[in-house]
């Protein structure tokens, strides 16, 4: 997968969680740029991602995800490509 | 030793400072890193040597287990050591911190009598057990690898985070120790430090322990208080809190950075917050990122389907194990309880798309914030209750003296009550002078951002050190050395 499918996956995601269409994803997204974006949504976010990717985040690494783009890359090294 | 005492400030930071960058240069950086880890020993083994072979243990098995569970394949014994390690931290803290609270619960629950000897608080326990469990689920979890005994033991108890935090994680800190650039003594970072540790130092010496002394009369030296004096109190706590700890968070901060260290921020003008989620995200904010992380997350996870119900009552288990870290007493339990409550209504709220307008949503959380940190300030729940009562108006309402003209008084046909606290003029100014300061005024992160190094900055910092210096004259802990 490339960094692109894997966003687009992500964008498609974060606009049903967040039931708003009109969301633009990008690498640089995060938190702020969405509202209703808090400690909830982001756990839920977490484990849409882990079932849909079939990948697990560990603990430790929730905390460094300051953005959409570092989910992105983890997802991509989890996958192994 | 403290941050706010004459020897650390003139003597002990200055040579480990210097200590530190010489060692760099001259020898080796390994060198350089020994001799952090032995300063820092020294500074936690000044107040109480007792304790000194608890943080090593506590360092040895911690580190040792890590190694054993990232060398060992087979996945049932890499979990096995685990447990184990995590019992080892969590029996520390059990026996250290929540033995005395455990037995004073039986005792009163079965009118038994366990005597025993009540054991003083190590210094810092709660802080470097928390971060060591964190290191060892990353290593459980594969996201660390193998480490030196130096670096693992600088990363614990490196002194500006050693007793209260930051809480920091292991690649956050050690990651930046070995930057060779950081190395070198660095005069921006040098400069950027000393300014944010005076911020820090002026919170603490000239505006908590300011507010203390009026928080100290009402909780601790008055039997009944009338409704102004309960609201003194209250509020000479929450701020006598907030400067307290966020003035130690920035002289952590500030000395990190002298080491060309950045520690994470820790708060963000929490006391601005409207809501009781949007608090925890600016109050304490390493200990509430490692409560949702390493306490929250696996609670959620652990429910077979994340929902909304299940993830308020993990928030709600994870606030009150939180309140627990705070402290072995039922008003801390509580204070993580009421927290986790406040937040279920902030979320439901959220979800039915309910807003308040911002002046009062600020207004409701502030006061919510505040009764809140009574609870945290009491003794006991009866001596939250003595506060409450007072704040409700339940005992007598007297309008204090001094802040109204006596005329007013006669002519109104009211008696005069008695004072808010010793000196009430002082106590409005720094009242008022609080309100300002919390609300309107930029935060240390936002100085932070500003700071140029500027000759203007250079005397306003020296300006507010010669102030501090001349305050230092009593000996204050900060009030998070007691968890």
């Amino acid at each position: 997968m490339t960094e692109v499918e894997v966003l687009k996956i992500q964008e498609e995601i974060i606009r049903d969680l967040f039931d708003d269409d009109s969301i633009e994803v990008t690498l640089s997204t995060n938190a702020d740029d969405v509202d209703d974006w808090d400690s909830l949504s982001h756990i839920q976010l977490i484990s849409k991602i882990e079932t849909h990717f079939k990948v697990r985040f560990a603990l430790g690494e929730l905390q460094s995800l300051k953005n959409v783009g570092d989910m992105t890359n983890l997802i991509l090294k989890k996958l192994g490509s | 030793m403290l941050f706010n005492s004459y020897l650390f400030i003139f003597i002990f930071l200055p040579v480990t400072l210097i200590g530190y960058f010489f060692i760099n240069s001259k020898i080796n950086h390994t060198i350089g890193k020994k001799w952090l880890v032995i300063s820092s020993l020294f500074f936690y083994s000044y107040w109480n040597i007792s304790y000194l072979p608890l943080i090593l243990s506590s360092i040895l098995v911690n580190f040792y287990s890590s190694r054993w569970i990232l060398a060992e394949q087979r996945q049932n014994r890499k979990k096995m050591i685990f447990l184990l390690g995590l019992g080892f931290n969590l029996f520390l803290l059990g026996y250290f911190k929540y033995r005395d609270f455990f037995l004073d619960n039986i005792n009163f629950l079965f009118s038994s009598d366990i005597n025993f000897a009540r054991l003083a608080l190590p210094l810092g326990i709660s802080f470097f057990t928390l971060q060591q469990i964190a290191y060892l689920v990353d290593a459980f979890q594969g996201i660390t690898e193998k480490k030196k005994m130096t670096d693992y033991s600088l990363f614990v108890v490196f002194f500006p985070q050693l007793i209260a935090g930051p809480i920091v994680h292991y690649q956050n800190v050690m990651g930046q120790f070995k930057n060779n650039e950081n190395k070198k003594i660095n005069l921006d970072n040098l400069k950027l430090g000393i300014y944010i540790f005076v911020l820090g130092l002026f919170k603490k010496v000239i505006l908590a322990d300011t507010f203390s002394g009026w928080a100290t009369e009402g909780f601790d030296h008055t039997d009944t208080l009338h409704f102004f004096q309960a609201w003194g109190t209250s509020l000479s706590y929450t701020f006598q809190l907030y400067f307290d700890f966020s003035g130690y968070s920035d002289m952590a901060i500030g000395i990190g950075y002298m080491f060309n260290i950045s520690l994470p921020k820790n708060f963000n003008s929490p006391l601005q917050a409207r809501n009781i989620v949007d608090f925890w995200s600016r109050w304490h904010i390493t200990l509430t990122q490692f409560i949702t992380s390493y306490v929250f997350t696996p609670l959620v996870r652990s429910f077979k389907e994340i929902n909304f119900r299940n993830s308020m009552i993990a928030m709600f288990i994870a606030m009150s194990i939180s309140g627990l870290w705070h402290g072995a007493a039922w008003t801390f339990i509580l204070y993580g309880a009421i927290h986790g409550l406040a937040i279920i209504v902030n979320h439901s709220m959220k979800k039915r798309k309910i807003k308040l307008p911002k002046t009062l949503a600020w207004f409701l959380a502030f006061n919510f914030i505040n009764i809140g940190f009574t609870l945290f300030r009491a003794t006991s729940l009866s001596d939250a209750w003595k506060v409450y009562q007072g704040m409700l108006g339940l005992t007598f309402f007297q309008l204090p003296k001094g802040i109204i003209s006596n005329s007013f008084i006669k002519s109104s046909g009211m008696t005069l009550g008695q004072h808010m606290t010793n000196d009430d003029n002082l106590f409005l100014v720094m009242l008022i002078l609080g309100f300002i300061i919390v609300l309107k005024q930029k935060n240390t992160m936002e100085l932070m951002d500003k700071f140029k190094g500027s000759h203007k900055d250079a005397i306003i910092t020296a300006f507010m050190f010669i102030f501090c210096i001349f305050g230092l004259t009593r000996v204050s802990e900060f009030i998070y050395f007691n968890f």
